[in-house]
């Protein structure tokens, strides 16, 4: 009987959702050796494996389909894999770490409400102030697929930024930016608002599969799905 | 490192070139990424190989040859007219398809005479794939920008819906999406008691509202967009909020938009909607004739040219003519008229500008079969 492995967060508020998650569903985690452990097991299942990882890394491995399932948020899986939904399947929702990825603007842009108004101040940006309109963003792939796909604005560029990316238009890195937010409060702090088109991707903590061949047919690994969807 | 993996007909496509007087012209394989995602968009990210330099810069490998000839072209400042051609490998991500493959094609930049410089275009690209691919039936395909940018000025659209328009022209599903938000109105929201009132005041109160909040939001000092820009916006889409694209302007330019037939009967057919429409258009119908006329004059049978009035691209830098040869599907040849590139990539002064290029993987593959 082959092991499933299972990538869980190894820290903060994350890993305490998903350890209480799987508690109820009947899986009780526990750390193999010290609380610092980054292995952990289920007690009383020698036949299920826990790896704790950074919550980006559970993305990849899974997309690489190097453990069997992870919890993680979504957005790191829409943004961290290529044709996301052929490599992965999200077996549940778990109602944690929810947040939004969004479009957001400078307050003052009054004119600006819509993914419609932003395409045409993004059009005559060039021609007004000699380059194209700035975002600054870490998640190229979404911005991409929002901008280009979905509302057919192509004249931007991404400018990359690793951290507090709200800050990016007052200090004029960026224009405009798109940002993962829960509440809020740190657009509002910093003289944002968000489009009202401009949701690009309401994001929670999921229990995500990688699609295996093995997988098929397996009842232990239905079982698993299940005893989380219930627990939740 | 030998290129052996040339296509074999590659001499017989330089011979081609310089029999039509042009100068062939090479670029850096390694080309500053800037450039590339400027014009054509970040949707270009994807698509191309990405690197950077060890100072950061970021560094890509030549996806396609017009934006470097046009930069080595502006670098050298040779005058104009010049008409440049290419030969070598491009690189880009394509999900079928070598990474790697080869291209070809003819630059001709700062030709005034625009209508014969387009129809030479479009005869040497023909002419060269009718020579290496003998007795095949080849599909050429015609399109105008500026013809249909003087149907949506001629019906007279506030000048925020032309540009709107106009910026999705090439992209056909988008294009649609917007004609029917249009047809309906669309309300300005998300403004505060406050500032509807300032709105209905002069302009310049506005101005100084928007100044005020952005010094008081430490927010002015960087501010790219200016208080006047964003209050004559608001002002003009405000004038927008109780209008709609009528009905028979949306109608007009759903019709315009399915307009396919031979290129023969193409000068007429534009004249004849004009007419019927009550549209004046300018210089578009003329120059458009022209060309045509052009072409016949060189020898092109327009009747195997089809004219479709929705053929475009959606990037800001092509101004008139586009076009497209292709076989079973695959397109063999893509040009166009592109007047606006040259200021764009730092030229000093306009530089009108058309062109076009050749997949030499895709003709190798008609020319097996």
């Amino acid at each position: 009987m082959s092991t499933i492995t299972i990538a869980l967060p190894s820290k903060g508020r994350m890993k305490e959702d998903a350890s209480a998650i799987f508690e109820r569903a009947g899986l009780p985690i526990v750390a193999v050796g010290n609380d610092r452990s980054y292995r952990g097991k289920v007690d009383g299942r020698d036949d299920i494996e826990i790896a704790f990882l950074s919550a980006s890394e559970i993305a990849r491995e899974i997309g690489a389909g190097t453990v069997d399932f992870g919890v993680t948020g979504e957005d790191l899986i829409r943004e961290g894999l290529a044709d996301a939904d052929r490599k992965v399947e999200i077996s549940a929702r778990l109602g944690f770490g929810r947040a939004d990825v969004v479009v957001a603007v400078p307050e003052i842009w009054l004119d600006v409400e819509t993914m419609a108004d932003l395409g045409d101040v993004a059009a005559d940006f060039r021609s007004r102030h000699g380059r194209r309109l700035q975002i600054a963003t870490k998640y190229w792939r979404l911005t991409q697929q929002h901008f280009s796909g979905s509302h057919g604005i192509q004249l931007y560029r991404i400018v990359e930024s690793l951290g507090a990316t709200e800050g990016a238009p007052a200090a004029g890195q960026a224009d405009i930016i798109v940002d993962i937010t829960s509440t809020g409060s740190t657009l509002k702090a910093n003289h944002l608002k968000i489009l009202s088109d401009g949701v690009i991707l309401k994001s929670e903590a999921c229990l995500v599969r990688a699609r295996k061949p093995e997988h098929d047919g397996n009842a232990r690994i239905k079982a698993l799905v299940e005893a989380i969807r219930k627990a939740v | 490192m030998p290129l052996i993996n040339m296509p074999e007909f590659s001499g017989r496509l330089l011979d081609e070139f310089a029999a039509r007087g042009t100068a062939r012209i090479d670029t850096p394989v390694i080309q500053p990424a800037a450039p590339f995602l400027d014009m054509a968009g970040e949707d270009l990210r994807r698509r191309i190989f990405l690197t950077e330099s060890e100072t950061g810069e970021s560094l890509c490998l030549r996806p396609e040859f017009t934006i470097p000839v046009c930069l080595r072209h502006i670098a050298n400042a040779t005058g104009t007219p010049r008409r440049y051609c290419y030969l070598g490998e491009v690189f880009r991500q394509r999900r079928d398809g070598d990474n790697e493959f080869y291209q070809a094609g003819i630059e001709d930049l700062g030709e005034i005479a625009t209508a014969s410089a387009d129809a030479r275009a479009v005869n040497d690209a023909m002419q060269i794939l009718e020579n290496l691919i003998p007795g095949r039936k080849l599909n050429v395909t015609l399109g105008d920008q500026a013809v249909f940018e003087a149907v949506v000025k001629a019906l007279g659209l506030p000048g925020g819906w032309q540009k709107r328009l106009i910026q999705s022209f090439g992209n056909n599903a988008h294009l649609r999406q917007l004609l029917m938000t249009l047809a309906s109105p669309q309300a300005v929201s998300g403004l505060s008691p406050e500032l509807a009132e300032l709105l209905k005041q002069d302009e310049a109160a506005l101005i100084a509202h928007i100044d005020r909040t952005m010094q008081e939001t430490g927010y002015s000092t960087n501010a790219s967009r200016s208080p006047r820009e964003i209050a004559a916006r608001l002002k003009e889409k405000q004038s927008l909020a109780e209008t709609r694209l009528d009905g028979s302007a949306l109608l007009l330019l759903s019709e315009f938009l399915s307009l396919e037939m031979p290129l023969s009967e193409a000068s007429a057919a534009l004249a004849g909607f004009a007419d019927a429409a009550g549209l004046s258009m300018g210089m578009a119908l003329a120059t458009f004739e022209a060309r045509a006329e052009a072409m016949a004059d060189l020898g092109v049978d327009l009747t195997k040219v089809t004219y479709r009035a929705a053929f475009g691209r959606p990037l800001d830098y092509y101004t008139g003519l586009v076009f497209e040869v292709s076989r079973d599907n695959a397109v063999l040849a893509g040009g166009g008229r592109f007047d606006r590139l040259m200021t764009l990539l730092g030229a000093s002064e306009d530089i009108p500008a058309v062109g076009f290029s050749l997949w030499l993987d895709r003709i190798e593959q008609a020319r097996a079969r």
